[in-house]
């Protein structure tokens, strides 16, 4: 006869709650607040995200620890020491042909590409016309506009109160923005002539 | 002191909180401005100041200066890091980049985040109660009126374009269009009547009319005011995508724009 081993039955109560937790959006942010799993887990909390990681490492993806501060979240500070967001994303990178079947156009990624790469070089701020300008190069003008809408409706991009364009939420949650700006610097350009002509379609697919 | 002198006090002031304004919104790199000269032209008015606004633009340029150092320290400490990469050589590089070079970076530094949305106890009730109410397809479809029931067709673009259910342009096309016409019909005022430019022969043609300016004035293209208590079009040379105002600005069509 096995034994019994109520500590691994609890356990896996816990990983089931946390996945829960993490997985299932609850509000307008996706993901949880520290306190949010201390009350729901216990104090063990990060021990169960922890074995929760190493579950998810076979089908590709992370739990992922973020500064609520660093998100720009709105709410009130429990713990000042410990006040993050954990969010379950992808561990590795998605090919072109899967990222069109999420329904992003390579119109969008370039953008935003683009967008990311020039604020974080202009140390986390830059202004919209600078961006729409930059977009409109490739892209179109009128396409500038609602991809820039599209990227502050996503949470990819946020404006500050005197105007200008930051990165939001879901880029610090989602970008590695070294790997980024290291691609991006190193990067020896195409022959732009080659490429096709820029398309004037104004359906954002995303 | 003199009125030149008080004139060259408030330009002096005004032109360091300028500058900081400007450095402030990115316009410029922080270290144009060289803080030492800034704090000394301060101390040089110092004496001078006796207005409370000559006071005020001087506390102003204060702030102005110490968000600046602000920023320099900022720039300082982002140069020596990882993600340091000149603008000007961002800029450069992603002009020559391809969009699918573009795209492929993003790609390879991008971690979706997994999210599922989920049924609420509270959006399960509400969609259990609509349901329940929901009267069958042919007693909603019998209170329409609509006749017999007819087996569906395949229709062409042509017909679906006519019928007005899709659009034969790109809405970006059309926009471009509209805005050249505004431009065409305000060569003479500077401005074109609102009811008189989107008027159409037929009100579906107005509504669309009214739809596309109502982009034009969101997307800073043209501005929509008020003249001898009437409603015209202003267009803009360039557009000025910060400009428009956030609120929106409902217009009914009367009957008489109808059914002219």
């Amino acid at each position: 006869m096995t034994e019994v081993k109520p500590e691994e039955t609890f356990y896996a109560e816990k990983l089931k709650r946390a996945a829960h937790m993490l997985f299932f959006k609850r509000g307008k942010v996706p993901g949880a607040r520290s306190w949010e799993l201390r009350s729901g887990l216990g104090k063990g909390y990060k021990e169960v995200l922890s074995q929760l990681d190493e579950f998810l490492k076979d089908l590709d993806l992370e739990v992922k620890k973020v500064e609520v501060d660093a998100l720009s979240d709105v709410g009130i500070r429990v713990d000042q020491d410990e006040d993050y967001r954990y969010f379950v994303r992808l561990k590795g990178t998605l090919t072109p042909k899967e990222a069109r079947m999420t329904g992003w156009r390579i119109d969008n990624l370039a953008a935003l590409a683009a967008c990311l790469s020039v604020i974080v070089s202009k140390q986390g701020k830059c202004e919209r016309k600078e961006l729409e300008d930059l977009i409109g190069h490739k892209a179109g003008r009128w396409r500038s506009l609602t991809l820039m809408d599209t990227f502050l409706r996503t949470g990819y991009l946020e404006e500050d109160d005197e105007g200008l364009l930051k990165l939001g939420w879901r880029t610090k949650a989602e970008m590695d923005l070294q790997s980024l700006m290291l691609l991006v610097a190193e990067s020896k350009p195409q022959s732009v002539a080659t490429e096709p002509e820029a398309i004037d379609e104004d359906q954002a697919s995303i | 002191m003199s009125s030149r002198g008080r004139t060259g006090l408030k330009r002096d002031l005004e032109d360091i909180i300028q500058t900081c304004n400007s450095i402030q919104s990115r316009q410029f790199n922080p270290f144009l401005l060289d803080v030492g000269e800034a704090l000394e032209i301060l101390r040089r008015h110092r004496d001078q100041l006796s207005s409370l606004q000559e006071h005020l633009l001087d506390m102003r340029a204060i702030t102005g200066i110490a968000r600046v150092v602000g920023l320099q320290s900022a720039r300082l400490r982002f140069q020596s890091s990882s993600l340091f990469v000149d603008p000007g050589v961002v800029r450069d590089k992603i002009g020559g980049l391809s969009r699918q070079q573009l795209a492929e970076f993003l790609l390879l530094s991008w971690h979706p985040i997994v999210e599922l949305e989920q049924l609420t106890p509270a959006a399960y009730t509400e969609a259990s109660d609509y349901w329940n109410r929901l009267l069958s397809f042919f007693e909603r479809r019998q209170r329409l009126q609509l006749g017999p029931l007819v087996a569906p067709e395949g229709a062409s673009l042509a017909e679906l374009s006519h019928a007005g259910l899709i659009e034969e342009k790109a809405f970006a096309q059309r926009l471009q269009e509209v805005w050249d016409e505004l431009h065409r019909k305000s060569e003479s005022f500077g401005f074109a009547d609102y009811w008189g430019f989107v008027q159409g022969r037929s009100f579906p043609e107005t509504v669309s009319k009214a739809q596309v300016v109502s982009f034009l004035i969101s997307y800073g293209y043209a501005d929509l005011e008020e003249k001898s208590s009437k409603l015209v079009l202003v267009p803009k040379k360039e557009p000025q995508s910060m400009a428009g105002s956030s609120l929106s600005y409902p217009i009914p069509i009367p009957r008489e724009v109808r059914v002219g």
